[in-house]
């Protein structure tokens, strides 16, 4: 009796429910097989991106979903390939980044009925959460920037990635620092993200190893100024007065550009006159703009990627994406090209009909290499990326300028 | 010994934060004064003086401003700043508390209405300007002015310092001197004799409101001038804020100014003495054992006696 | 309209408050916020852009245009009002007294609970996983959570917190965790031991708190619900810090005994997520049986009698703390339960995985199916889990929580009982408005409200 009334207002609620649910279903299914036989005698594949597409990563999220289009929209006009033996087409579901909304954007893809491989998932706690369904799917994923050391121990025979891991980038820093900026004595700061204190860890064991003393190892949590995290924003002139005063002649930070900034600042006013030294999470003009170019000028900013390339194929490349996407490129865009370019080469390797188990040992055959513009794409048997491939940038005038590559060969 | 080295530097350090702290915390007071009501968007007021700041600083700053010229930015900021604040304030009561208060709802109804005003401003101010940071431009020269037992004393600070005095003093003489602030002290005592006595309640609400919002969005410049504005910059100065008014005793309006000094200090010292990243955990701990050991706080809790 | 009628009438606050212009101004407010809500997004380079782009599109106009439509059909509605409400009222008197009775009510649970075992077969893979990773695991929270906010009408605003203590019971019991268990246990029988951890966590943390007044209580549970998540992430030798529980470390459920060896498995295929579908439409079951049972039984009447006069109810003997510790307990524990299925599910998470946002989300979907309503919480949490989902092209995943704060002030203006209410609580909501008892118990004991 008492919910009599509120069943007629919900009843057609859930009716309406039910049936856009069914309607959904049936029509996302239908395209599918309309897309795979469309073409006539060419089969259709479908490569999808997955990455974070809305919120405050949403900028590294379309720098590599617009690079994956960019793939494959050349591999279709055969300007990249030749001609090959089928059709390409690009999907993409946002993720967020986040662990908790991936698997409903994981299920998404899989619905794809002609998907042969995913580049992506972009960051690493997504990743975690996505690689179970896609190892069960047989589905190759190629991320161009998830860098947690991990994930590709954790026994996902379809995992591989396209930049150099946490474990590469931490210690190439480590002795970077050491060994040729001359510092001894570092400050280690990491944001408690998953990111930042994986990455800290890395460098802090390397670090006394190449005779870099790390003089504290802190922790000083994201702030809610940068969505990153939980932290409180007014931590940092506190803490800036505590690397002052410990002594050390550089800090390393462990996180992302916009709390990096902050934190840049308040270590200035302090008056502390120190190195700088950051990660790629980092190395983005952002970080800059907000520090100031006199804050921000001489940081050192790793990145296992390559965003100032001076190689043919990315003078190439670098316009075609600004005319596609209309902005320039940006960091992790040259790998996702590449992560996208090498699945289409493993693909073209198996002919007319290639397999989403194909293409998965087919990047794992050893004789597997794809010349890409940032790099020579080749997989170790874990899916990392073979070799090491951590750059160093430095800040000058108000813009990040490549060193060059860092660190030994892992 | 780590509270004896350098304590003087941390000190300044955490009275500027503190100053910060009391601005946030006094627009609480004053709506709980008026409402016995946590104001749970009070800190997207912040945020959306943070914005105004933003706005108004932009646009009258050209190149590197000096002197004189510094101080009428810093004042055109902070009257930016309040005035957006004041208005959000403004329409926050009339859309999501007024219509409640014509009801007589129960106050677990306000709460919730105040929660979700919350995440409506904060992820539209997202969705409309952008997730990312925006900076202010700098209004003044940041240097050291003085050393005082070895702390270095920058514009920075003393400009917190300064802005936060002067609008609490003003506050303050609003609040004991003027019929507006007597309306106010009325209505925090006894809402329904002073609705007989011939008060305008609704009237009061409104200006407390837009009061609270004016020193919140001020702050919420300042604020922004130090770290950048951004739409989530509001949650954790709001929470901060919070415990700062609750120290303080909520309601009271110096206890206010006392608890956002007290807080930001002891985090300031907390951070010199233990790892950064359990200071929030010290914060949250203080505000939970102030709540059960002196639930009225340091100063006693009525708008209406002490102010 | 009675200033049109006559000219010497005609005082601006006259008009300013007549009922049918401020209805008029509202509901035309009510589509410009819709229009912004649905419309373009701005960015950095071009904050305008979001607001210019909106008002340029049509759509913000069909959205403006609706909200005077709707304005039209209220006062439409008001000026034949008896008629029309005599008419609805007679409409529904027949279903409900239909549904009133039990030969008829019983057997159609029994048919919604049919349905809700054989219908998600026949959906693709995508609504699978959305059923089991979005919509039963809210719904579950959603349960637990209206016991504490709707029975005992307590405002928890770090619910969260303890499905989080839920998800790290269950690494911690599987030995995922840099903290090692005296035992390491099969994942089922985490759920028994994060039952009792989470419980023990709402105990701690209720038996001091809940003798305070209940605005405080929000506050203290938020902050409770902080201290948690930041803990989590700073124990880096217990939990492992920021860096999470590894992945693929909670082992998927499985079964061994009775010679039995069955292991939920974990794909999108077509099917794929049924056995995990069932097995927590058995843990909702059995819990809406448990809290329906609870409902009426000794100890909801005594929230009943909190809720509405905390005096009156101590002064009968009630002793309102113990029932609202209970109530805290028991919310906690489910939330628990929750966050067993979640870390088995997932395989990994970190701290940043339980973030203040999501205790009101839960809130948000316990406020709009109606505060101390199982059926409503169920309803609840399905509807606003599941909307996004088949919205998901349309909508940017970051602007949920604009609507989710809509809805929250909507809901508390129009229809605080909620959309499946508790006749219960809208009758107290509706006689606390008109100044007799309370409806929440968050006064301060013995003021009047």
């Amino acid at each position: 009796m008492r919910t009599g009334r509120s069943l007629r207002l919900v009843a057609p609620l859930a009716l309406a429910a039910i049936a856009a649910t069914a309607c959904g279903s049936s029509s996302s299914g239908g395209s599918g097989n309309g897309g795979g036989s469309g073409s006539g005698s060419e089969p259709t594949f479908t490569i999808a991106y997955q990455g974070p597409l809305s919120g405050g990563n949403q900028q590294l999220g379309l720098n590599m979903s617009y690079a994956v289009k960019l793939a494959i929209n050349q591999a279709n006009a055969g300007t990249t390939f030749g001609t090959l033996p089928f059709k390409l087409a690009f999907a993409q579901e946002d993720d967020q980044g986040s662990s908790t909304a991936a698997p409903a954007a994981v299920a998404k893809i899989l619905q794809i009925s002609n998907l042969i491989a995913v580049v992506g998932p972009a960051f690493s706690g997504a990743t975690a959460a996505s690689e179970p369904a896609y190892s069960k799917a047989d589905v190759a994923t190629v991320s161009p920037s998830a860098t947690d050391p991990t994930l590709a121990t954790s026994g996902w025979h379809n995992f591989f990635r396209v930049v150099a891991d946490d474990d590469a980038q931490g210690p190439a820093d480590a002795q970077y620092m050491a060994k040729t900026a001359g510092l001894k004595k570092v400050y280690v700061i990491d944001d408690a993200s998953t990111y930042g204190a994986g990455l800290a860890k890395a460098f802090v064991g390397a670090a006394s190893g190449d005779g870099l003393t790390v003089v504290k190892h802190d922790t000083a949590p994201g702030t809610t100024q940068c969505q990153a995290g939980s932290g409180n924003v007014q931590q940092y002139g506190p803490l800036a007065q505590k690397v002052k005063q410990s002594g050390a002649d550089s800090v390393f930070y462990a996180g992302y550009y916009c709390d990096f900034a902050l934190l840049a600042k308040q270590l200035r006013s302090a008056g502390f006159t120190g190195q700088l030294v950051s990660d790629d999470g980092s190395n983005d003009p952002h970080y800059v703009s907000s520090a100031g170019a006199s804050v921000a000028n001489g940081t050192l900013l790793s990145c296992a990627c390559q965003e100032t390339i001076t190689s043919p194929g990315f003078k190439a490349f670098a316009p075609q994406f600004k005319s596609l996407a209309g902005f320039a490129s940006g960091t992790y865009s040259a790998e996702a090209y590449d992560a996208t370019n090498a699945i289409i080469d493993a693909m073209k390797s198996l002919g007319a009909n290639p397999t989403k188990a194909g293409v998965i040992s087919a990047l794992h055959s050893p004789g597997f290499s794809y010349q890409g513009i940032s790099k020579t794409v080749k997989f170790a048997a874990n899916g990392n990326y073979a070799g090491s491939a951590v750059y160093m940038y430095k800040v000058e005038n108000g813009t990040i300028k490549e060193l060059g590559l860092i660190g030994a060969s892992s | 010994m780590c509270l004896s080295q350098h304590f003087s530097t941390y000190l300044v350090q955490g009275l500027a934060n503190g100053f910060l702290y009391a601005l946030i915390a006094l627009g609480y007071t004053l709506v709980y004064g008026v409402l016995q009501l946590i104001n749970f968007a009070h800190s997207e007021v912040f945020m959306a003086g943070g914005f105004g700041g933003v706005l108004v600083a932009n646009h009258v700053t050209h190149g590197q401003p000096h002197g004189f010229m510094s101080v009428l930015i810093v004042v055109a900021g902070l009257l930016g700043g309040g005035i957006v604040g004041a208005a959000t304030a403004f329409v926050l009561e009339r859309v999501a508390y007024r219509p409640l208060r014509r009801r007589n709802a129960p106050k677990l109804a306000y709460l919730i209405s105040a929660i979700g005003a919350s995440f409506f401003l904060q992820t539209m101010a997202g969705k409309e300007f952008g997730r990312n940071g925006y900076d202010i431009a700098p209004a003044y020269t940041n240097g050291t002015v003085f050393t005082i037992f070895g702390a270095q004393v920058q514009t920075i600070d003393l400009v917190f310092a300064g802005a936060g005095i002067a609008m609490m003093l003003l506050l303050d003489r609003i609040v004991a001197k003027t019929r507006l602030g007597q309306g106010i002290r009325a209505v925090a005592q006894d809402a329904d004799t002073a609705g007989l006595m011939g008060v305008n309640i609704d009237r009061v609400i409104a200006v407390t409101f837009i009061l609270g919002g004016l020193l919140g969005g001020a702050a919420g410049y300042l604020f922004g001038t130090l770290n950048g504005v951004s739409y989530t910059m509001g949650t954790v100065p709001g929470i901060k804020a919070f415990t700062a008014a609750v120290l303080g005793g909520i309601g009271n309006i110096r206890g206010a100014v006392l608890g956002g000094l007290l807080l930001g200090v002891v985090e300031s010292l907390a951070i010199s003495c233990i790892n950064t990243d359990w200071t929030d955990v010290i914060s949250f701990i203080v505000l939970v054992l102030v709540l059960l050991v002196r639930p009225t706080g340091l100063l006693g809790e009525r708008l209406g006696r002490s102010a | 309209m009675s200033a049109a009628s006559a000219p010497v009438a005609v005082r601006r606050p006259g008009l300013l408050a007549s009922p049918h212009l401020k209805r008029l101004l509202t509901c035309l407010m009510v589509g410009v916020v819709l229009a912004l809500l649905t419309g373009k997004s701005g960015s950095n380079q071009h904050p305008a852009s979001g607001i210019t782009g909106t008002f340029k599109s049509a759509n913000a106009y069909v959205w403006i245009a609706a909200g005077a439509v709707l304005w039209a059909a209220i006062t439409g509605w008001q000026w034949r009002g008896v008629a029309v409400a005599e008419t609805y009222r007679g409409l529904s008197a027949r279903p409900r007294a239909v549904w009133a009775m039990r030969p008829v009510r019983y057997p159609s649970y029994a048919v919604l609970l049919l349905a809700a075992i054989i219908v998600p077969n026949w959906l693709n893979g995508f609504w699978q996983e959305v059923l089991v990773g979005q919509i039963a695991p809210y719904v579950l929270l959603a349960i637990g959570l209206n016991v504490v906010v709707g029975f005992a009408g307590l405002l928890d605003l770090g619910y969260i917190a303890f499905y989080a203590v839920g998800a790290y019971s269950a690494a911690y019991w599987t030995n995922q965790l840099p903290a090692h268990p005296p035992f390491t246990v099969n994942v089922f029988w985490a759920f028994p031991l994060a039952v009792v951890a989470a419980m023990l966590a709402g105990v701690i943390l209720g038996a001091p708190t809940l003798r305070l007044r209940g605005d405080y209580l929000a506050i203290v549970t938020l902050g409770f619900g902080e201290i948690i998540q930041l803990v989590a992430a700073n124990s880096k030798s217990v939990t492992n810090g920021s860096e999470g529980v590894a992945p693929n470390s909670v082992p998927n459920f499985s079964f061994h005994a009775l010679g039995i060896h069955y292991t939920w498995p974990l794909e999108v295929l077509p099917g794929g997520h049924m056995p995990w579908y069932y097995l927590i439409l058995g843990i909702i079951v059995v819990v809406v049986i448990l809290f329906h049972l609870l409902e009426n039984s000794r100890v909801g009447r005594a929230w009943v009698a909190i809720r509405e006069d905390e005096v009156a109810a101590e002064a009968c003997g009630i002793n309102p703390l113990k029932y609202k510790v209970m109530a805290f307990a028991i919310g906690a524990s489910t939330s628990g339960l929750a966050g067993v299925f979640f870390a088995s599910k997932t395989g990994v998470f970190d701290p940043s995985s339980f973030p203040f946002q999501q205790s009101v989300v839960v809130l948000v979907l316990v406020i709009f199916g109606g505060m101390g309503s199982l059926p409503g919480a169920i309803i609840g949490a399905a509807v606003l889990q599941y909307l996004p989902q088949l919205l998901r092209s349309h909508i940017q995943q970051p602007d949920l929580y604009a609507y989710y704060g809509v809805i929250l002030i909507a809901m508390m203006i129009f229809r605080p009982q909620g959309v499946w209410p508790s006749r219960r609580r809208a009758r107290e909501i509706a006689q606390a408005e008109a100044g007799v008892g309370g409806a929440d118990a968050l006064g301060a004991p013995g003021a009047a409200p």
